[in-house]
């Protein structure tokens, strides 16, 4: 059993695990933040995806020992005083959504993509979120909310 | 699809990596930016006994000018890489290869080592090294070597490094101003591993074609390098026969294999199309 | 227009109809859902299961005893265990077209596919459920392995089920007129082979189940990832010997279903048993391994098809053999028939059809089971019979549209009664073609593809027309023969004294949005705001009897249960109001979420008032009026309506790599009175993306001794955002004259166009070269075979 210490939204926590913990399991089992999901746990559906020290990174295929002195950022830390994030907002008026299951993963690679390419092209948003599969949506409503989502921010809020 | 145990090292040293990958004789495994070997670890396909964790070894993470080249530190990450100007300016193949590794997400972690160390023969990366010349520097208990890019693949994600090695460098030659160079693939999906990957490099002479630098991603076991082809071009130049005839050529230089997504003769079928679309596409780049 | 809210004495808006955004989001985007592997009980062990690694062998031995001794393990149950506690599954049919076979949770005797569950763990944590699985030592026999679903026919060939004597589980034949001599007086006669390859849903979230056994009360809680708790409920209590009254399955908030969440699975049986056995909660979460191995496959047919027509392109007689591979095992409670019988019945499409022969049989190999999936039949009957009417267009030169407009059921037609037996109402075919053609600006598109093709380029466009049976009643069963009632929905709408609904439904929204869409019809019903109601779904033990959400059934089912419930409570609120305000029931108004006296806006209650006086009884309430405010009501649409669609695409095809791209997609569809476009839209987009991932990515795949090589998602292609196009839909409304609200259900129609849509594109891409498409989906390495063929 290992240590580790992470924050997470912010959050300083601290757990005992086995070194062959997967993060995903550690933030949903040990941390009780269940917000992020587990889809394929090999790299590819993306609905792990979270924030790692400010870049979008799989949980699936990342120990939670090697967040240890991380900083994670969760679905669960996107809203801010009690406000839907603009890329939140964005999903709902869209429509971006319907099971749920992939919008963790979807809204955190938007966030890290949007950060690297604030002005993007139908076709980058398409490229950037390609990412995260979503068997739910046909990408419409996301490709939508992330073009709407991309103007709210750079408009600031 | 959970791991099965394994004992974890995150040495800060590469010298400690090595200690480490000494004790075990074999048994341990270096962990990079873990894209691959994780899920080859949560299906339970590698069992290594130990996993020796380079992510804490800050001299491994470095982009450096130096002499004709650049070097990159194994664990330099392929994200880093996409937004070097370094890079971008130096060999600006490796940032358009890199736009075709997985998507962002795994590029935030995937490393440029881990990623030639894995030697997938549909991965870009070995693809470029392949068509650049460039060389790795590997680590071990008996000292540095270095290893010529034609040298390190031997088949399916083999190299020749040993078990207790690590791969600390990769060296690539800068590309001189106006080297033209594109890199084609063709994927079912989008961020996928190719089917077929091309890597094309050409200096340009006025008509004529004074290197020709052609790399194949999933072609075969290994990184093919389309020398019969490349030798046409440098003698025929850069009009539309002679890219037929490299184009052409390239289709009988490879020997790929038949897998549920795509059978042998497609897979030289499409190596002759992005041969030659990835010469098209370099000629327009290039200058001089 | 005037904002009704503006106006003083009007009624609030109606809900009906609007793009309401969705209700269930605010839980959704904060990370705050309820799935089923967010549920951590105390005590909790975590489960995992053997599978085999054999298409078909006899099990010779097991012995759990290394695993049981790693530290962690709780227990080990393997098939001969769980026979004892519970019964092998028996999808029962009532008609003999179907041969009925035992299904064990666990495998009994021997195995039948790659991946069927052998053995289960339950242990302190999945890792160490996994740990342990790996040290089961299970010897097999290896047995002959029957992969080839042609094969498996012959008389020589091994069986996979000897109780059946056969492994020719389901054979079904429709018949309308002597189609023999129509098809050999016709003046045109099309024929193809069609071969739709194996097919699996992949939701995002994969199956999972949790079961607690609570031994002082005796009653069971079954959370699943299921859409269908009810039937899982029903199906449980008979096969563990429980009441029914004594089992609750929870399905909250699930990852997808898209009818592969529609069916009983083993894992569920052998965690409610192990749950039981130990007095513990146990939990199952499948992996993607396991799901690709051991969640129902689909489709998996092969369709041979004759199309007859006159010299004017009339049909004048279909006949049709569709054999299936239905897989190993006939699933619950659909059967095997459910694939293979669905192709056959829906295969004449909108048509008038005067003579048809349509034979199925489904055949058992060792695969994983064929099962629902968004479509059913349906997506691989319109790829033949419009491949059909395009060849027969070929050969007849008239344009693909020209020749349906000649063969559609007619607007005086209705009602159609189908050759199989199945009657169209009212529908919007020729409409829904024609505002096609008119949307995509058809002519310039054609003249766009002549361009196109004078310059070298494959440009193609392809049409689909279809209609499908929703919203399907008590008189015709979702799928032949099978052994359960699935005609009924209930709703129960009940006000707490505050003046606030809840609304609760056994259907089991999964991404349809019926949190929201069931709100609006119940708000516009009870006249309440949208904000004060709360929508239940998906709990056995809240909500009146249901069985769940598949078939495209749930909004008219639910929709229909809601608007009566909704018209129970509201008159009863009228007459409770009636009383307070001592006046005529009859002479009430809305007014702001009051009711009033027409005329006298100040002599009014509000909906808290009435609410309450409901509840508190004495002089509150007419004498002899009893009190509560709440009704329940059952619906029953009876035989069930229809929704229909035209799919158009255009599609370019590299001549260099063989890859299809779609250029222009587009839509017309007709659900009837559309309760919120903007979910109408959403599931219109989904499933034309599943229906592309069909036609051009995604096949499952075994070798020749049933090994799936397709077991991954690297490997099972689902599409990303690059690959879907956008999407332009266009809504006809054609109100369906036989359900209540004049829904007609529209969860599965986006699937059952695309293949067929972009089949056709395709093929009229390639038309130049003479090639046909009858294969899907049309990968790249078939579309460059075809082309190598055509060109030597
Ligand atoms: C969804 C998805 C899509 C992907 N798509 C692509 C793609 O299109 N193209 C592509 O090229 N890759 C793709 N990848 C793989 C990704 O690029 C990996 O980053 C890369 O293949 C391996 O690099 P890594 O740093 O993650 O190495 P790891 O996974 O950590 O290691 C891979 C192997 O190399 C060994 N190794 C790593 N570093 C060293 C070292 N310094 N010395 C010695 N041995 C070492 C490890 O022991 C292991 O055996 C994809 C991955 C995913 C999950
Ligand atoms: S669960 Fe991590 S990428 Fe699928
Ligand atoms: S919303 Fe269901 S997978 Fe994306």
């Amino acid at each position: 059993m290992m240590t580790v210490r992470l924050k997470v939204n912010g959050v300083a926590h601290e757990g005992r695990c086995e070194p062959r913990k997967l993060l995903v399991d550690f933030i949903r089992e040990d941390l009780g933040l269940t917000g992020t999901h587990v889809g394929c746990e090999h790299g590819i559906c993306g609905a792990c995806t979270i924030m790692v020290n400010g870049e979008s990174a799989r949980s699936c295929i990342m120990l939670a020992v090697q967040a240890d002195g991380a900083e994670l950022m969760t679905v669960e830390g996107l809203m801010q005083d009690g406000k839907l994030h603009p890329l939140q907002e964005a999903f709902r008026e869209h429509h971006g959504l319907q099971c749920g299951f992939c919008t963790p993963g979807m809204l955190m690679t938007a966030l890290d993509f949007l950060r690297t390419n604030p002005s993007p092209s139908d076709g980058e948003i398409r490229e950037g979120i390609s990412a995260v599969l979503c068997r739910c949506t046909g990408y419409q409503g996301i490709v939508n909310a992330v073009r709407a989502a991309a103007a709210t921010l750079r408009g600031g809020r | 699809m959970k791991p099965p145990k394994f004992e974890y090292h995150a040495p800060r040293t590469v010298d400690e990596a090595l200690a480490l990958l000494g004790r075990y004789g074999g048994d341990a495994k270096v962990l990079a930016g873990g894209q691959s070997l994780m899920p080859l670890l949560n299906f339970r396909l590698a069992r290594p006994a130990a996993l020796v964790d380079l992510n804490r070894i800050p001299s491994l993470a470095f982009i450096e000018e130096s002499g004709g080249g650049v070097r990159l530190g194994a664990m330099t990450r392929q994200r880093t890489i996409e937004f070097s100007p370094v890079i971008a300016q130096r060999v600006p193949l490796l940032k358009e290869a890199t736009r075709w590794v997985g998507h962002l997400p795994i590029r935030t972690r995937g490393t440029v080592g881990g990623s030639i160390a894995h030697a997938d023969p549909s991965a870009e990366y070995p693809a470029v090294l392949t068509a650049l010349e460039g060389e790795v520097v590997a680590r071990g208990a008996k000292g540095e070597r270095v290893i010529k890019a034609a040298d390190l693949f031997q088949t399916y994600l083999t190299t020749n490094l040993t078990p207790d090695e690590i791969l600390t460098e990769v060296r690539l030659p800068a590309m001189a101003a106006g080297t033209g160079y594109a890199l084609e693939e063709f994927a079912r999906r989008h961020g996928d591993f190719a089917i077929i990957g091309i890597a094309a490099v050409v200096v340009r002479d006025g008509q004529r074609c004074k290197t020709a630098r052609l790399a194949t991603a999933g072609a075969g076991p290994v990184p093919v390098r389309l020398r019969a082809a490349e030798e046409i071009l440098e003698r025929d130049g850069l009009g539309e026969a002679a890219i037929d005839a490299a184009a052409r050529k390239a289709t009988e230089l490879v020997d790929p294999d038949s897998d549920i997504h795509g059978s042998a003769d497609y897979r030289r079928h499409l190596t002759g199309v992005l041969t030659k679309r990835a010469l098209v596409r370099a000629m327009g780049v290039a200058r001089g | 227009m005037t904002d009704p809210r503006s106006v003083g004495s009007a009624a609030l808006p109606r809900l009906v109809g609007a793009r309401v955004a969705r209700r269930e989001d605010p839980r959704l985007l904060t990370g705050q859902g309820s799935y089923v592997d967010d549920h951590r009980p105390a005590r909790l062990l975590y489960a995992a299961f053997l599978r085999s690694p054999h298409a078909h062998a006899r099990i010779v031995s097991i012995d759990a005893s290394a695993a049981l001794a790693l530290s962690g393990v709780t227990a080990v149950l393997t098939g001969e265990e769980i026979a004892r506690a519970s019964k092998p599954v028996r999808a029962a049919s009532k008609t003999p077209a179907v041969k009925v076979t035992s299904f064990p949770p666990l495998a009994l005797g021997k195995v039948r596919h790659v991946g069927e569950a052998v053995a289960m763990v339950a242990a302190e944590s999945r890792y160490v459920a996994e740990d342990a699985a790996e040290r089961i030592v299970v010897e097999y026999a290896p047995l002959p392995v029957v992969t080839d679903m042609e094969g498996a026919l012959e008389a020589a060939s091994p069986l996979v089920h000897e109780e059946a004597g056969t492994n020719l589980l389901v054979a079904r034949e429709f018949a309308r007129g002597d189609v023999d001599a129509a098809l050999a007086s016709a003046a045109v006669v099309v024929r193809e082979r069609f071969r739709f390859h194996r097919h699996t849903a992949i939701c995002m979230e994969n199956r999972g189940c949790l079961a607690e056994y609570a031994t002082g009360s005796g009653t069971l809680t079954l959370r699943s990832s299921a859409q269908c708790p009810g039937i899982v409920r029903d199906v449980l209590s008979d096969l563990l010997d429980l009441p029914e009254n004594r089992i609750r399955v929870v399905a909250e908030d699930v990852g997808g279903g898209f009818g592969a969440k529609a069916s009983l699975y083993p894992e569920e049986i052998a965690t409610c048993v192990m749950a039981r056995r130990l007095g513990r909660p146990v939990k199952w979460i499948g992996d993607r391994r396991e799901d690709l191995l051991a969640t129902s496959h689909a489709w998996d047919e092969i369709i041979e098809a004759e199309l007859g027509l006159d010299r004017d392109g009339a049909i004048v007689g279909l006949r049709a053999l569709v054999t299936a591979d239905v897989g190993a095992y006939s699933i619950y409670p659909w059967t095997a028939a459910i694939e293979p019988v669905q192709t056959i019945s829906f295969l004449p499409g909108p048509y008038r059809v005067p003579t048809y022969r349509g034979r199925t049989r489904g055949v058992a190999t060792c695969k994983t089971p064929l099962g629902p999936y968004r479509g059913v039949g349906r997506p691989p009957a319109v790829f033949v019979i419009e491949g059909l009417m395009d060849r027969a267009a070929r050969r007849l030169g008239l344009d693909p549209t020209e020749i349906r407009l000649r063969n559609f059921i007619r607007d005086e037609d209705f009602p159609y009664k189908s050759p199989s037996g199945i009657v169209w109402d009212r529908s919007s075919f020729t409409g829904s073609l024609l505002r096609a053609r008119e949307a995509l600006g058809y002519d310039a598109v054609r003249a766009e593809q002549t361009q196109a093709r004078a310059a070298g380029r494959w440009l193609g466009i392809g049409v689909a027309s279809y209609v499908e049976l929703t919203g399907i009643g008590s008189a015709i069963p979702v799928s032949p023969g099978m052994p359960i009632a699935t005609g009924t929905e209930a709703a129960t709408i009940r006000f707490d004294p505050a003046g606030k609904v809840t609304a609760v439904f056994g259907v089991a929204s999964h991404g349809q949005g019926l949190e929201t869409t069931l709100a609006q019809i119940v708000a516009d019903e009870v006249g309440v705001p949208i904000e004060d109601i709360r929508v239940v779904h998906g709990d056995t033990a809240l909500s009146p009897y249901g069985t769940g959400t598949y078939a495209s059934r749930s909004l008219v089912l639910a929709g229909g249960a809601a608007i009566m419930a909704g018209r129970a409570v509201r008159e009863k609120m009228l007459v409770i109001a009636g009383h307070l305000l001592e006046a005529d029931p009859a002479d009430l108004v809305p007014a702001d979420g009051r009711l009033a006296v027409r005329g006298m806006p100040d002599r009014s209650v509000t909906v808290r008032e009435i609410a309450r006086a409901a509840y508190t009884g004495a002089k509150q309430l007419p004498k002899g009026l009893e009190p509560g405010l709440e009704a329940t009501r059952f619906y029953d649409p009876y035989y069930g309506t229809a929704s229909n669609a035209t799919h158009v695409a255009v599609v370019e095809v590299d001549r260099a790599t063989c890859q299809v791209s779609v250029l222009r997609y587009l839509v017309v569809e007709d659900c009837g009175r559309m309760v919120n476009p903007l979910i109408v839209d959403g599931q219109v987009h989904g499933g034309v993306a599943q229906g592309l991932g069909a036609a051009l990515l995604e096949e499952i795949v075994h070798d020749d001794h049933g090994q799936l090589l397709s077991g991954t998602l690297m490997d099972y292609v689902v599409p990303s955002a690059c690959e879907v196009p956008w999407m332009e839909v266009h809504h006809l409304e054609t109100p369906s004259p036989v359900t209540l609200g004049g829904f007609r259900g529209m969860g599965e129609g986006g699937t059952i166009g695309a293949p067929a849509a972009i089949a056709n594109a395709v093929a009229d891409a390639l038309a130049p070269l003479g090639v046909e498409v009858a294969e899907l989906p049309a990968t790249p390495e078939r579309i460059f075979r075809l082309v190598a063929r055509a060109t030597r």
